[in-house]
Parts: structure tokens; C-alpha cells; sequence
């Protein structure tokens, strides 16, 4: 779950970390707009101050014009519905700070850099050497000797300051299943550091231990944006795509060989929609009707199962349960092997549907039949 | 020989009550793997597939011989069931299941640097040495015993290749796949140094896919230590860009993760490079 801006810095302040004076409004005739200000988007998408989706405003009028005009914005996709406004700070330096986790080695991960403001990606790219990556121990947490090696390297003189800030935002990603905690830009002004953006990123695999917060967060992103909170999305992933091949299977891995391999034929996938490892007939017919009903023209269906965890006669009750319930007019091509594929096969041929075991031949025939249907 | 798991291996099922924990029991056992004990906490006294239950992992270990655990324990018990079995001095630890919060995985992570333990996964479906050991969730008929190590991230991927070289009649030293998440214990160049010492492991297949800079580190392991002919096989090359497909690493980031990149730094690394399955067969094939 991503979080606004707005909701991070809710966080930030319940975690003691100092955030600008600030309202959320929804229209430029609010009460709450005030100047001098700085009038920011509240979009999840990044990149939002290159595309104008922030102002400094010094007057009440500027303040509703900046409003105004972001407000009718669609930034990355996501049409602005809610403005923070917030007061300007006396900017002295600006930082960037972030903890998230290197997936590869296994561990938590500071970033920092001297080089705070819009473009961190820019540096991370052109100048690497000017952002400090220090993993964490995550038993042992942000020991001094590493907050006083991100305090050297950005020449923070405060160390003392910097510390209880680093520490509450470690204490943050911990507790928050955060996975991703990013402060850019973190400035210090005469008053001290101030957190000026928030980025936070909560593991969505955390959900059930932290419902509240999840509830919380999602009727407030609901209200904003007039939809209804989304509930667990269970393991599918789909992802649309151009072609007129429907491709359903159940693995990541398998799933991409498939997509190469139908184009390697000559044919153009549909979607991409991968189960996950351990799945049910409920998600197998769920997919389907997910791929049906996003893709109503496709021309063929392939079905590309190899059960290890996952059951191919459960995989069999999905699919023959769908095509009982549905009228599927189209090809339906499904390669079924692996975990009680016996059991798996007998189903599907008692309501009348083929079977294939090698992957290339039902591949072939998917992409054979989706040329006959143009 | 074989890597990781052999006729030596002596397995602890956690969570073994559970739908999934008695399913798989069965299959392990029906494999010829050697499950000696299994912890689901109260349940002790009772037995699954005649394998006798304890209510920890310590309790189990004082009564019978293990030396590594294969867990089905739910997502948000997964990392107390994985502290206790390395606490009870377990050494290899298999994860399977997916959805495990991120932090946990760390915690495990840490955990088992610290006390040196092999944790693979999570999300995995395990290791085999076939007509040795089975480890995970393969379905038998797809795997025949042989000389050929077989490492990939997605475990689906792993069945359908070694299927493929089943059907081939190419057999197999040990396959492992390793998980989809976005954080993993075991990584390919892990694997891939220990089959470089496998005496019974003679070529070396390395199943990738787009995302992640992985399978480039074991290009660069590859160049430099490897002696056994690398097949290598990415998928992901018709993938959209920037989107993720289901494996969170399977996403691009930057050039450095795109099915071309990695072929080019397997390529250049001295490995074969196949587009299908049956192409890995064929490069298999020729080296004799």
C-alpha cells in the first residue's frame, strides 16, 4: 500500500519526526487555503514537481489559482483530487534519506545523499558515489557508528539531532511494515530538520497484523479519490496487453516463457495473468473470468499449469466450471501435468475439453487458432 | 553427492498438520525422502502419514535426528517457526510459503547469517536430487537421476525444463528453485558455486528471468570460477517493460535487468544461451 504525502507525514508526526504546518484541501474555495504556502499535488506517482504539481504561492490569490490549476491536473494517469497545503520553510540544505531493503542481499538498506530536491534518480545514475547505501541489521537495528557514518557523509554538524531523527525513522520502517521510507528532501532549516516529502510504502503481506492502519489509510485514499477501498486482491497478477492470445498460468516463471514463446510463433498475448504457486479452483475460475472479461475479443485461450504445490484436478474443477457456467466460444487450449494430473485429466476429458502436455505443441495450436479467428 | 539435499538428509516438516504440510508429507515420503519428524505446536502425540508429531522443533530434535526443515507454517507464523528450528540447530531450512511480510524475511535472513544456516526461499518449491531426496513441491515424473544442476529462481520453470529434459532422457544431480519474492535467501551464484564442487554434477542449467541484477552476478561467478559448461535459459523477453509480472524481481529497472542484458552477460561470461526448453536440451546434447 502506497501511501499520499499527506498520510506519510501523518505517520512522520506520529513517530515524532518534524514535518511543515499543513492542511489537506479538496477545492479551491476551501477555508483552509492559506499564504505564503507551498500548494502540493497529492498523487501516488513520483515525479510530480517537474510536472508542475507543486507552487510557492505568497498571496491568498495565487494560493487559489495554484489550486485551481492542479486540482484539473492528471499527473502519470492519476487525476489530482486533494492539495496539502503546507507553510514554506527557511530552506538551508537539502538532503535526501531513505530506508527500504536490498532484496538480493537479504538486508535493510539506508540511502542518503547530499543531493536531495526533485531528481534522485538522476544522481543515483549519473553520480552514484554521491548517494551512501549502508545496510542495516534488522535484530540489530541503526547502530551510532552507522548514523554517525550518514551524518559524515552528508556533513550533518547536528549529530546529536540527526541521530533521534535517523532512529525514528528506522523505528517507522520497522513498525509500520514499511517497505519503503523515503524523506527527499529532508531539510534543515533554522529550526532544525524537517522532513519536507514523504514517500512510504507499507508490505501489503502485513495487512492482516496491521489491519487497522490498512482501513484507516485506504478509506482515507477512498475518500479522495471517490472509489471504493480496495479489498485483498488474493495471489493473481494480470497485467493487459495488445495481443489476441489469452495466456493464464500458474507461475511467474512459466508464465513469461509462455509470453516469449507465443510471440516467438507469431502471435501476440492478450494478458499476462500468473495464479501464483499454490492456488485453487476458485482462482482458476476467478482468472478466467478475469482474462474473459477484460479480453472479450481474444481468439484462443492457452491454460499453461505444471503443478508442484498446486493440484491439477482442483486446477480441472476452475476450468470445467467455468465453461459450464459461461458460454466459451473460442479455442481453449490447456497444457495440464504435474501434481495429480491423472485425476487432473479425467476431468477434463468427462466434460469433453483436450488436453496437451507439451508446452510448445499447445503453444503452437493457441497461436494457430488465433490466426484462424481473425 | 549431489547439492544440498541426499540420501543423508533427515527432514522436520513444520506445519505439517495443515492441508498443504499433509499433501506434500505424503509426496516427500512417497518419494523415498527420509521424514523423520514433524512440529505443529499441540499437536504433539499424533501422527501424519506415520510420521510422528512434537509440539517444537527442540522437542523433536531430542527424540529423533534432523538436519533440515521444510516449513508449510502460514505467511505471519512462518518467522517464529524458522527461529525455532534454527535455534533447535537445524542448517538448511526451506520456505515455501508466499506472503511472508518482508520484515520477517529480514529477521530470518539475519538470523540465520548469524548461526550459519542455508535458508532457501521464500516462496520456493524446493529442492530435489533425484532417486535421492525430494525437498519441495516437484512433481516426481519430471525429474530422472543424472549429471545435470539445475538452479531457477521460479519454480514452475524448474518442473517444466526438467520435463523437459526428463522427456529427453537427460537426467538430473539436484534441481533447486530458489522463489519469487522480493527478497530471497539463497541466490543463483550460491547454488551455482556448489555445483561447481559437485563431482556428480556435470553441466550446469541456470534458469533466470527479466528484473534483479542476480543472474548477472553469476555471469561474473561464471566467467571467473565456473570449469562446467553453464546452459543458461532467461524468460521475460516479450515482457512489457516496467511492468511486474507476478515474481516482484521480474520487473525492469534501468537496462540492467532486461531478458537481452543478462543473455549478453551470460553470453560474454562463456554460457550457452537458450530462448526455449527444448533448445536447452539441444545445447545439452552437444557437449557430449
Amino acid at each position: 500500500m502506497k501511501l499520499y504525502e499527506f498520510q506519510g507525514k501523518a505517520l512522520f508526526k506520529e513517530a515524532g519526526i518534524p514535518v511543515p504546518r499543513g492542511v489537506i484541501v479538496t477545492s479551491s474555495d476551501s477555508s483552509g487555503l492559506f499564504a505564503p504556502s507551498v500548494v502540493k499535488a497529492q498523487v501516488l506517482s513520483g515525479g510530480r514537481g517537474k510536472a508542475g504539481g507543486v507552487a510557492l504561492v505568497s498571496t491568498i490569490e495565487e494560493a487559489r489559482e495554484a489550486a485551481d490549476s492542479i486540482l484539473a491536473m492528471e499527473l502519470k494517469g492519476e487525476p489530482v483530487k486533494a492539495l496539502l497545503v503546507e507553510e514554506k520553510a527557511d530552506i538551508i540544505r537539502e538532503f535526501y534519506l531513505a530506508v527500504t531493503f536490498d532484496g538480493e542481499a537479504g538486508t535493510p538498506l539506508f540511502m542518503a545523499s547530499a543531493e536531495g530536491g526533485m531528481d534522485i534518480e538522476a544522481v543515483a545514475e549519473k553520480t552514484p558515489e554521491k548517494i551512501l547505501k549502508l545496510p542495516a541489521d534488522p535484530l540489530w537495528g541503526v547502530t551510532d557508528y552507522k548514523i554517525r557514518a550518514l551524518a559524515d557523509f552528508l556533513g550533518i554538524e547536528d549529530k546529536r539531532a540527526f541521530a533521534d531523527l535517523v532512529r525514528k525513522v528506522w523505528k517507522l520502517f520497522r513498525e509500520k511494515d514499511a517497505v519503503l521510507v523515503e524523506i527527499n528532501p529532508l531539510v534543515l532549516t533554522g529550526s532544525g530538520l524537517v522532513a519536507l516529502d514523504s514517500k512510504i510504502e507499507i508490505d501489503d503481506n502485513a495487512r492482516p497484523r496491521l489491519k487497522a492502519l490498512f482501513d484507516e489509510k485506504l478509506a482515507e485514499q477512498a475518500a479522495i479519490t471517490g472509489a471504493v477501498p480496495e479489498e485483498d486482491s488474493g495471489t493473481i497478477t494480470y497485467v493487459p496487453l495488445e495481443g489476441d492470445v489469452g495466456l493464464i498460468s500458474d507461475g511467474a516463471g512459466t508464465g513469461m516463457l509462455s509470453l516469449d514463446l507465443i510471440r516467438d510463433m507469431g502471435g501476440e498475448a492478450a494478458d499476462f495473468c500468473e495464479m501464483g504457486g499454490l492456488t485453487s479452483p476458485e482462482v482458476m475460475y476467478a482468472a478466467m473470468d478475469r482474462v474473459f472479461s477484460d479480453k472479450p475479443r481474444i481468439k484462443s485461450l492457452l491454460v499453461v499449469l505444471i503443478g508442484g504445490f498446486n493440484r491439477m484436478d482442483e486446477m480441472a474443477e476452475g476450468i470445467t466450471s467455468y465453461v459450464r457456467d459461461h458460454k466459451v466460444s473460442i479455442p481453449l487450449v490447456v497444457r495440464l501435468c504435474g501434481t495429480m494430473e491423472e485425476e487432473g485429466k479425467v476431468i477434463m476429458k468427462e466434460a469433453g475439453l483436450p488436453v496437451y502436455d507439451d508446452l510448445l505443441t499447445a503453444v503452437a495450436d493457441a497461436v494457430r487458432h488465433s490466426g484462424e479467428g481473425r | 553427492m549431489a547439492i544440498l539435499a541426499d540420501r543423508n538428509t533427515r527432514v522436520l516438516v513444520q506445519g505439517i498438520t495443515g492441508k498443504s504440510g499433509i499433501l506434500q508429507t505424503r509426496s516427500l515420503i512417497d518419494y523415498g525422502t527420509i521424514v523423520t519428524a514433524g512440529v505443529t505446536p499441540g499437536k504433539a502425540g499424533t501422527t501424519v502419514e506415520g510420521v510422528p508429531v512434537f509440539n517444537s522443533a527442540a522437542e523433536a530434535l531430542e527424540r529423533v535426528e534432523a538436519n533440515a526443515a521444510i516449513s508449510f507454517v502460514p505467511p505471519l507464523f512462518a518467522k517464529d517457526a524458522a527461529m525455532e528450528a534454527m535455534e533447535a540447530g537445524i542448517k538448511l531450512i526451506v520456505l515455501t510459503m508466499e506472503g511472508i511480510p518482508n520484515h520477517d524475511v529480514l529477521d530470518i535472513l539475519a538470523y540465520a547469517s548469524g548461526r550459519g544456516v542455508r535458508v532457501l526461499g521464500p516462496g520456493t518449491a524446493g529442492i530435489i536430487s533425484p532417486g535421492k531426496c525430494k525437498l519441495g513441491a516437484h512433481p516426481a515424473r519430471m525429474y530422472r537421476e543424472g549429471k545435470v544442476g539445475v538452479v531457477s529462481k521460479s519454480g514452475a520453470l524448474s518442473y517444466e525444463v526438467s520435463k523437459t529434459l526428463t522427456d529427453a532422457g537427460i537426467g538430473q544431480s539436484t534441481v533447486v528453485a530458489l522463489g519469487g519474492g522480493p527478497i530471497w535467501g539463497t541466490t543463483q551464484l550460491d547454488v551455482i558455486k556448489l555445483f561447481n564442487e559437485d563431482p556428480e554434477t556435470e553441466a550446469i542449467v541456470l534458469l533466470g528471468e527479466i528484473g534483479g541484477g542476480t543472474e548477472t552476478a553469476a555471469a561474473e561467478y561464471i566467467a571467473g570460477h565456473v570449469t562446467k559448461p553453464v546452459v543458461s535459459l532467461i524468460v521475460g523477453r516479450a515482457a512489457p517493460e516496467g511492468r511486474s509480472l507476478g515474481h516482484a524481481g521480474a520487473i525492469i529497472r534501468g537496462r540492467a535487468g532486461t531478458a537481452e542484458s543478462k543473455m549478453k552477460a551470460l553470453e560474454e561470461a562463456g554460457a550457452l544461451v537458450a530462448t526455449t526448453p527444448a533448445r536447452v536440451v539441444e545445447l545439452i546434447r552437444k557437449l557430449g
